[in-house]
């Protein structure tokens, strides 16, 4: 099956794809690697006037050390050549989200703006174009109703991603490039609770850079899911932490593919760092986990089990990075 | 709004291919339909099955059915036709007809590519390197242990004498 009608158009400079963004009359949609862009326009849920590829965009490729000890890694960078980069050595929770994401050929393609980009997903949304046809649109296809949950008022569909657990939990930033210039914005302030505008970019800006601050002492990251290679996670974890044995300061816990909002769980966080990472106070914070994560949305899996596996996943990574 | 037609070059084993290609072709239907080379396979055609495999200009596995085939102006790429040269098959194929790794041979292309990067980035590829090199490409009739094993035999073949003599078919 072809891909929807659209123009095709590749410049050859950031500043030439700022100028067509900010010019363009119709829809135009990025592409990088193309992976979840070309998955969803198959699908027929994006049908763009303009795809405006940045894929080898030259200013989007560099990995650099900064002078604060932070390093910068290109939106354009392909997850493959991050995985093995040598300024990435000392980040093995951020190579295990890397190498976390579909399968090596995936990985050879997709970069990592599109994984901080990627779409969010649904169960309803995510069928073909006829499938959805037979129920009708939704919020997310341009109608004011829900059909994973009919009571929802904006769109539940799910943050997919399983790098952006890993930088959330890292408090990694990402820089926006437009024609007025460049804007740095906290991996933990990008994304919304709306699946359909699920970040704040504006459609005049392209993600150029992810600013990873100085690296914690521990972390832990865990992907669960049906197979080990090419399947989306049933739910993620990201956990780091500051210090040694039980003391720890610093703690971020994030739980993805769970929510449309990867969650930052902040008052779990907490309690751990007054109290400490013995059992006791584990298993206090597994607690409040669930009511943190606030309603579970788009239902993938039984709402039951994903209260369960956002549990144990922090239980889990939790006792990891106790003992490292 | 008919998205323009763009002449683009392609080289594909070597060949220099220029073509009109429209905006709603993937790099699939350019090989397959255009180019004329029909060993790669459309088979799931959003990125799970893995029977579209290509080799990229590093030797590294791609999916030719999720990627706008514009997106490749002036890129060199390698598909299954090219894994033969001289009328010698590639020491993968002869261990793979060894080994009795094909049965409907339907995946057979695109795992034969997937093995080659796997091959192309590892003098020494272990377990691991293996599994994670063929993860994303599925066969359903012969399963992958014995596609493993032929892997594993020329991967092992380090020696070159011995990979030649597979090249030759011996
Ligand atoms: C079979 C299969 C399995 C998959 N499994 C996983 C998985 O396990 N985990 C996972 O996380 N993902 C998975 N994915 C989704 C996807 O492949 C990855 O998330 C990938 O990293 C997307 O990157 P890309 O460069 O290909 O993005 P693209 O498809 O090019 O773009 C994705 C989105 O990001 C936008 N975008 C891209 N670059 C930028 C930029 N620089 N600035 C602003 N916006 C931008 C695009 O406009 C688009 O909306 C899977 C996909 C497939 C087909
Ligand atoms: S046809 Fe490309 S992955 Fe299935
Ligand atoms: S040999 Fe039939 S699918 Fe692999």
């Amino acid at each position: 099956m072809l891909l929807p009608e659209h123009e095709f158009s590749k410049p050859a400079s950031l500043r030439d794809s700022l100028t067509e963004l900010a010019e363009a009359g119709g829809e135009v949609k990025l592409l990088a690697g193309g992976t979840d862009v070309v998955f969803n326009m198959r699908g027929r849920l994006f049908r763009p006037d303009v795809l405006l590829s940045i894929r080898d965009l030259p200013e989007l490729q560099e990995v650099e050390q900064l002078a604060d000890g932070a390093v910068s890694l290109g939106a354009g960078c392909r997850l493959s050549e991050l995985e093995r980069h040598a300024l990435l050595k000392g980040y093995p929770g951020l190579i295990a989200g890397l190498r976390a994401v579909a399968s090596r050929h995936v990985r050879n393609m997709a970069t990592l703006g599109g994984n901080l980009n990627l779409d969010t997903r649904c169960w309803y949304a995510n069928q073909t174009a006829e499938w959805r046809a037979a129920k009708g649109p939704c919020l997310k296809t341009g109608m004011e109703v829900c059909h994973a949950i009919k009571s929802a008022d904006i769109c539940v569909a799910l943050n997919a991603s399983d790098i952006a657990p890993a930088l959330l939990a890292l408090d990694a930033s990402v820089v926006l490039a437009s024609l007025n210039g460049e804007r740095t914005v906290k991996l933990a302030d990008y994304y919304t609770d709306d699946g359909v505008q699920h970040t704040v970019r504006r459609p005049d800006e392209i993600m150029t850079r992810v600013l990873l601050p100085k690296n914690s002492d521990r972390m832990a990251y865990i992907k669960e899911t049906a197979r080990k290679g090419n399947d989306f996670a049933y739910a993620t974890i990201a956990a780091s932490a500051d210090g040694h044995g039980n003391q720890c300061s610093r703690v971020r816990i994030v739980l993805g593919s769970l929510t449309t909002r990867p969650a930052l769980l902040l008052k779990t966080a907490a309690v751990l760092v007054e109290h400490g990472l013995d059992d006791t106070t584990i298993k206090a914070a597994v607690g409040e986990v669930r009511d943190e994560l606030g309603a579970l949305t788009n239902l993938y899996t039984p709402a039951a089990y994903k209260g369960r596996i956002a549990r144990a996943l922090v239980r889990e990574a939790l006792q990891q990075l106790r003992e490292q | 709004m008919a998205g323009k037609r763009q002449l683009m070059t392609l080289t594909v084993n070597g060949d220099d291919y220029e073509m009109l290609v429209s905006p709603r072709q993937t790099l699939l239907d350019v090989i397959r339909d255009q180019v004329g080379l029909t060993g790669t396979k459309e088979g799931c055609t959003t990125g799970s099955c893995g029977v579209c495999t290509i080799n990229n200009d590093r030797g590294e596995a791609v999916l030719s059915c999720l990627t706008p085939a514009l997106e490749w102006q002036g890129k060199s790429i390698t598909t299954i036709e090219g894994l033969e040269v001289n009328g010698k098959l590639d020491a993968l194929q002869n261990a793979f007809l060894d080994y009795g790794a094909v049965q409907c041979g339907f995946c057979t292309p695109g795992v034969l590519m997937s093995a080659k990067a796997v091959i192309n980035a590892f003098d020494h590829p272990g377990e691991e390197d293996i599994n994670d090199g063929m993860a994303g490409v599925l066969c359903r009739c012969t399963g992958h242990i014995k596609v493993k094993e032929a892997i594993r035999n020329v991967a092992d073949s380090s020696n070159e004498t011995q990979r030649e003599r597979r090249d030759d078919g011996q």
